[in-house]
């Protein structure tokens, strides 16, 4: 355990756990866009910046990622200082610029009193903040069917080759992951589309609805063991059937009891 | 983990109050959450069976889980399911051969019964007493293979 000073608040935190998580379970509202649980800390958004300093370092100062930097003994944080805040919204003016139409931006731009850019905002903007949290998803889950491609202003998430990802298994995992739900597709009767591929989805053998795609089913039953028979109907189906099959034995011991 | 379900479904009457106490239990920013247990119709006339989670040993859910959001809970012995991981890729609803991971459409998650942190509010709202928590004796354990 290490002890640390978050705010002028003293707090203990487990050596090797990142500033960000502490600070967040202090409730302290720090703004990160590219931070998620199910993956690693990615320092892509710069938003979640702090004030670093310690007794020992005669009144020097840092300015760092706290979802990239691990707790330090006598550490003393400052997570919104005025010059904290000068450097936040000077990213938040470049977001302002690459994503001017986007909801989630433009909320957090004016919580740091930003309404427009100061730049030139770019012509056909999109959704995409490039937080890359769709490619780390699919990464972590082991399919890596898209990836960032390109640098500087031509960056952008893409499947290889920009042609359907011969690697996606439509699990929607990249889409339901983005915070600007800049990732589409389309669900239409048994048919999915995403990143321009059309999957086919399983169908529940007694209600007809629609479960996971058969890719992805294939997936699990290959690699996770799952037997093959689990995905044959919906869970409401499964439900049903655990409830008949209970119902059966109740009945059954029951009468038994009674003879 | 020595408590464990006893559910009892010659009792059970189907009034649905154990549904309706999970809800208010899982309530989320003000709203209801939807219900992890169901009282279904047993097949029989006047026979229902509560239905929940089993929290399987070799639970086909965790197994399903490309990014390790459901894990075992020491404390209570719940497969849990951490929302802030999950990536919401239904693998676990699709592969639950029990469907008891379900989801809930107007929080947008995937969610499961996590005996409530170890005080399911199901049973304690049960009047038949069809569904209890309670503390059971281990009589017989499963023979080593």
């Amino acid at each position: 355990m290490v002890s640390l000073t978050i705010n002028g608040k003293v707090v203990r935190a487990e050596e090797g756990e990142y500033l960000l998580a502490v600070i967040r379970r202090m409730g302290i509202d720090v703004p990160a866009l590219c931070q998620h649980e199910a993956v690693e800390p990615y320092g892509g958004c710069r938003l979640c910046m702090v004030e670093i300093t310690k007794d020992s370092w005669d009144g020097w100062k840092k300015y760092v990622t706290s979802c990239l930097y691990p707790v330090e003994q006598d550490l003393i944080v400052t997570t919104h200082s005025d010059k904290v805040n000068d450097l936040r919204r000077g990213i938040l003016d470049l977001f302002l610029a690459r994503n001017p139409e986007t909801p989630l931006i433009q909320k957090l731009a004016a919580d740091y009193g930003l309404t427009r850019t100061s730049y030139e905002a770019i012509p056909e903007p999109n959704d995409c903040i490039l937080c890359s949290i769709c490619t780390r998803v699919c990464d972590a889950m082991g399919f890596s069917a898209i990836s960032m491609v390109n640098r500087g202003h031509g960056k952008e998430v893409a499947p290889p080759l920009h042609q359907a990802p011969p690697d996606c298994v439509g699990c929607l995992a990249c889409a339901q992951a983005c915070p600007t739900n800049y990732i589409t597709y389309e669900d239409v009767g048994n048919r999915r589309t995403i990143w321009n591929k059309q999957f086919e989805l399983l169908v529940c053998d007694k209600t007809g609805r629609p479960t996971i795609t058969k890719e992805f089913a294939d997936y699990l039953i290959k690699n996770r063991e799952i037997p093959e028979d689990y995905f044959r109907i919906d869970d409401a189906s499964h439900r049903e059937e655990l409830a008949d099959k209970m119902g059966r034995i109740t009945r059954w011991s029951v009468t038994e009891e009674a003879k | 983990m020595n408590y464990r379900f006893v559910v009892k479904p010659e009792l059970c009457i189907g009034c649905r109050t154990c549904e309706l106490a999970c809800s208010f239990a899982h309530a989320r920013n003000g709203k209801q959450g939807r219900t992890r247990i169901f009282a279904l119709d047993g097949g029989f006339k006047d026979l229902f069976v509560p239905v929940t989670c089993l929290q399987c040993e070799d639970a086909a859910c965790a197994k399903s889980c490309l990014v390790n959001a459901i894990t075992r809970n020491p404390e209570t012995g719940a497969m849990d399911l951490d929302h802030e991981k999950c990536v919401r890729c239904m693998a676990c609803v699709a592969a639950c051969p029990f469907g008891c991971s379900l989801i809930d459409e107007q929080h947008e998650l995937v969610v499961k019964c996590d005996l409530c942190g170890g005080d399911p509010a199901c049973a304690k709202f049960c009047p038949t007493k069809a569904l209890e928590y309670k503390p059971v004796t281990v009589t017989a354990l499963r023979p080593a293979i």
